[in-house]
C-alpha cells in the first residue's frame, strides 16, 4: 500500500477557506491534494500530516466537464488532468482517446448513461482510473442514492479495477479519514483490498500517470536549465521505472 | 438496485484459544510470550482488588527503560560497534516509531539479530537488496519486505552482503526514521554509543491505574468450567480495558457490548495499563509474580493479563510478516488461575500469519 491521497478539492476564490481545507486535510491523515492554482499563493508553509514529520503534498488538477468533444484541451501545466464526459459517446472519446489521468462518474444526478465493458476495459488497459466523489453523499440524501447506484454499476463494470475515492469537498466537514472512505468502498462493492487500494495505490497510479503526461512516452523528461544555454536532459532512470509500474 | 451480501461481514481476524497449566512440562507460554518481541501495552485486571499489593506494584516499576532516537539513519544499525557491543551480545529490541506499515517504510530488529525492512515500491527499488513482495499486497506488488540475519556469517561485517545493503542504506536509499530502541540484559550502557551520535532520550513506561465498582463479569469459577467462548470473553476484557460500558441501556446508543452470560458482580476491580517499549522478558516476570499473588487466597480466584504488540510493527510472532488492513491488532490474553492452570487466547488481525 501507499500513502493515503484525496485527490479533489473544490476550488474556492476563498483563501482561508482553502486553507483550512488543506489543514483538515493533513490532520486526517491525507497526503496529497489537488488545488488549481500555484501552491506557493495559497499557503507558505504546508501543514505537517498528521502523526507523521513531513508535509502535505498538493497538487493541480484540472476537470473538464464535457458536454462536446471541442471542450477538451490538454493542459500539461496542471499535475492531474480530469474529465466529467456527460454522454455516453465523449465516455467513449474519453476511455480510448483523451490524453487524460482521471474519468470522473457523475454522482449529482441519476446515471446519465450506461457504463459499457469495452470503454472501461480500453481506459483500463491506458492506466487511467475512474473516479467516485463521497462527498455529494454527505451533503444530501438524494445524492446519496445517487453515488451508491452510479458507483455500484461501475464496480460491477470495472470489476473494482482502476477505481479511486475522493471527496470533492467544499468545506473542511465534508472531509473523511481514509479508513472511514475506504469503508464506503464496501457500500460501493469493492472488496476489502480493493476498497483499501481505491484511497492508496490507486492514487499513486493516478499521479505517476500525470507525471508521465509532461514526458515523452514516460522516458524522456525535459528541464528548463537556469544556464545560458538550456539544454536537454536524459531523464534518470527512476522515470522509466515509474512508466513501467503504470502498465503492471 | 442489488448490493452485495458480504456487507454484514468484518475482515478476518484469527483468535487462537489454548489451555493449558503451568506446571505442564509441555507449556509453551514461554515461547508464546518471548515471540512477540515488541510489546505495546500490558493490561491486568484484578478483580476484588482496590490497590495493587507491592510486589506487583514493583515489577510494573521496574519495567526496562527504552529509548527513542529521532532521525536514526538505518545504516547505523549496521555499525560494525553496534553489532560487536549490543546485537551479538545479548538482545536488542528496535522498531520504527511514528511509521505506518501500510503507507511508509518501517524497520524492526529483533533480539535474534534480524533486521526487517518493509519498504514501498519505491524505496525497495532504490535500495537494491534481495527482498520478496509482501504476503499481503492486493492486485500491484506495492510492498517489499527485506529480511537479514545480522548474526549470519554472509552479513559479517566486510562481507560482501553486509557491504551491499551499508551501501544501499547509506547512498542509495538513505533511509532515516525515528526508532525505539531497548536491549537485555544491558540497558542504556550496550547502546550509549548509537545514541550519543543523535538525538535521543530515554523513556520509563507508563503506568495508569484505574479502579472499577461494580463490574459485570463472567462467572470463571474455575479453569474447568465452560464459561463462555472466547468472543465473547475476549469482547468483555476489551470493553473494560477501554473502559466501555457493558450496560447496554435502552438509553444508550454507544455501546451494544455485553458482559457475557453467566455472569456476576465484582464490587471492585483494578485495571493497571503499563505502555511503552515492553520486553518479554519483563512480561514473563509479570506472569510469575502475579502466580504467586493467585497462591494466596482471594475472593475471586483468577486474574486477567493482555498483552498488545505494536500495530505498526513490521513481524508480530517470531519472524512472522504482519501488516494492516484495517486493524493491525496483534495481542494476547492469559487468564490465570488459582491451580496454576491458565486459558490463552492469542489474536491478530486480517493481515497477519497464525499466532503460535
Amino acid at each position: 500500500m501507499s500513502v493515503f491521497m484525496d485527490l479533489n478539492l473544490s476550488y474556492t476564490n476563498d483563501k482561508s477557506r482553502m486553507q483550512s481545507l488543506i489543514e483538515t486535510a493533513a490532520h486526517r491523515e491525507s497526503l496529497s491534494v489537488p488545488v488549481p492554482t500555484p501552491i506557493k499563493d495559497l499557503m507558505e508553509k504546508l501543514p505537517i500530516v498528521q502523526g507523521r514529520c513531513r508535509p502535505i503534498r498538493v497538487l493541480n488538477r484540472l476537470t473538464v466537464v464535457m458536454s462536446e468533444q471541442c471542450h477538451f484541451v490538454s493542459f500539461s501545466a496542471y499535475d492531474l488532468l480530469a474529465v466529467q464526459p456527460a454522454t455516453e459517446k465523449l465516455f467513449h472519446v474519453a476511455c480510448f482517446t483523451l490524453d487524460v489521468d482521471i474519468i470522473c462518474i457523475s454522482v449529482t444526478e441519476k446515471r446519465p448513461f450506461i457504463i459499457k465493458r469495452s470503454p472501461v476495459n480500453g481506459a483500463v488497459e491506458r492506466g487511467i482510473m475512474f473516479e467516485v466523489s463521497y462527498s455529494a453523499a454527505i451533503r444530501d440524501s438524494t445524492m446519496r442514492r445517487y453515488t451508491i447506484a452510479n458507483a455500484v454499476s461501475l464496480v460491477e463494470t470495472c470489476k473494482g479495477k482502476n477505481l479511486i475515492l475522493s471527496s470533492a469537498a467544499e468545506k473542511p466537514l465534508e472531509l473523511r479519514g481514509p479508513y472511514d472512505i475506504s469503508n464506503l468502498g464496501l457500500l460501493f462493492g469493492l472488496s476489502d483490498g480493493d476498497a483499501k487500494e481505491a484511497v492508496s495505490s490507486a492514487c499513486r497510479s493516478v499521479v505517476l500517470h500525470g507525471e508521465t503526461r509532461k514526458t515523452a512516452g514516460g522516458i524522456v523528461h525535459t528541464m528548463k536549465c537556469c544556464s545560458e544555454t538550456p539544454d536537454q536532459q536524459e531523464a534518470p532512470p527512476a522515470d522509466s521505472k515509474r512508466a513501467k509500474q503504470l502498465t503492471e | 438496485m442489488k448490493m452485495r451480501a458480504e456487507l454484514d461481514q468484518t475482515p478476518r481476524s484469527l483468535l487462537v484459544s489454548e489451555r493449558s497449566s503451568f506446571r505442564d512440562q509441555k507449556t509453551r507460554i514461554r515461547a508464546q510470550v518471548e515471540q512477540l518481541h515488541f510489546n505495546y501495552k500490558v493490561s491486568v485486571l484484578l478483580p476484588e482488588c482496590c490497590s495493587a499489593p507491592p510486589h506487583l506494584d514493583s515489577i510494573f516499576n521496574t519495567f526496562n527503560s527504552f529509548y527513542l532516537i529521532r532521525n536514526l539513519p538505518v545504516y547505523e544499525l549496521l555499525d560494525k560497534n553496534f553489532l560487536e557491543t549490543a546485537v551479538y551480545q545479548g538482545s536488542v529490541y528496535g522498531v520504527s516509531y511514528r511509521t505506518r506499515i501500510d503507507e511508509d517504510n518501517c524497520v524492526a530488529l529483533t533480539p535474534k539479530g534480524h533486521l526487517t525492512l518493509s519498504l514501498d515500491k519505491d524505496s525497495f527499488e532504490i535500495l537494491g537488496v534481495e527482498g520478496k513482495p509482501s504476503r499481503f499486497n492486493h492486485r500491484t506488488k506495492c510492498r517489499f519486505v527485506v529480511s537479514v540475519d545480522l548474526t549470519d556469517s554472509s552479513m559479517a561485517p566486510g562481507g560482501r552482503g553486509y557491504q551491499r545493503l551499508l551501501t544501499g542504506l547509506r547512498s542509495r536509499l538513505q533511509l532515516k526514521t525515528d526508532f525505539l530502541l531497548s536491549h537485555y540484559p544491558g540497558g542504556g550502557a550496550s547502546l550509549q554509543a548509537l545514541l550519543s551520535r543523535y538525538d535521543w532520550s530515554e523513556h520509563r513506561p507508563q503506568i495508569s491505574r484505574h479502579t472499577l465498582t461494580d463490574l459485570s463479569c463472567p462467572a470463571l469459577l474455575t479453569s474447568d468450567l465452560q464459561s463462555c467462548d472466547p468472543h465473547s470473553f475476549m469482547e468483555w476484557v476489551g470493553a473494560v480495558d477501554a473502559n466501555v460500558s457493558c450496560e447496554n441501556s435502552s438509553s444508550s446508543f454507544l455501546s451494544s457490548l455485553v458482559c457475557p452470560e453467566p455472569r456476576t458482580t465484582v464490587s471492585r476491580a483494578l485495571s493497571v495499563s503499563v505502555c511503552g517499549l515492553l520486553l518479554p522478558h519483563d512480561v514473563h516476570r509479570l506472569i510469575q509474580e502475579i502466580r504467586c499473588y493467585l497462591e494466596q487466597p482471594h475472593l475471586e480466584s483468577w486474574v486477567c493479563l493482555t498483552v498488545h504488540g505494536y500495530a505498526d510493527s513490521p513481524v508480530s510472532w517470531g519472524d512472522n510478516e504482519h501488516s494492516v488492513l484495517k486493524g493491525g491488532e496483534n495481542f494476547y490474553s492469559l487468564l490465570m488461575f488459582q491451580d496454576d492452570t491458565y486459558h490463552l487466547h492469542l489474536a491478530t488481525g486480517a493481515h497477519d500469519t497464525c499466532p503460535p
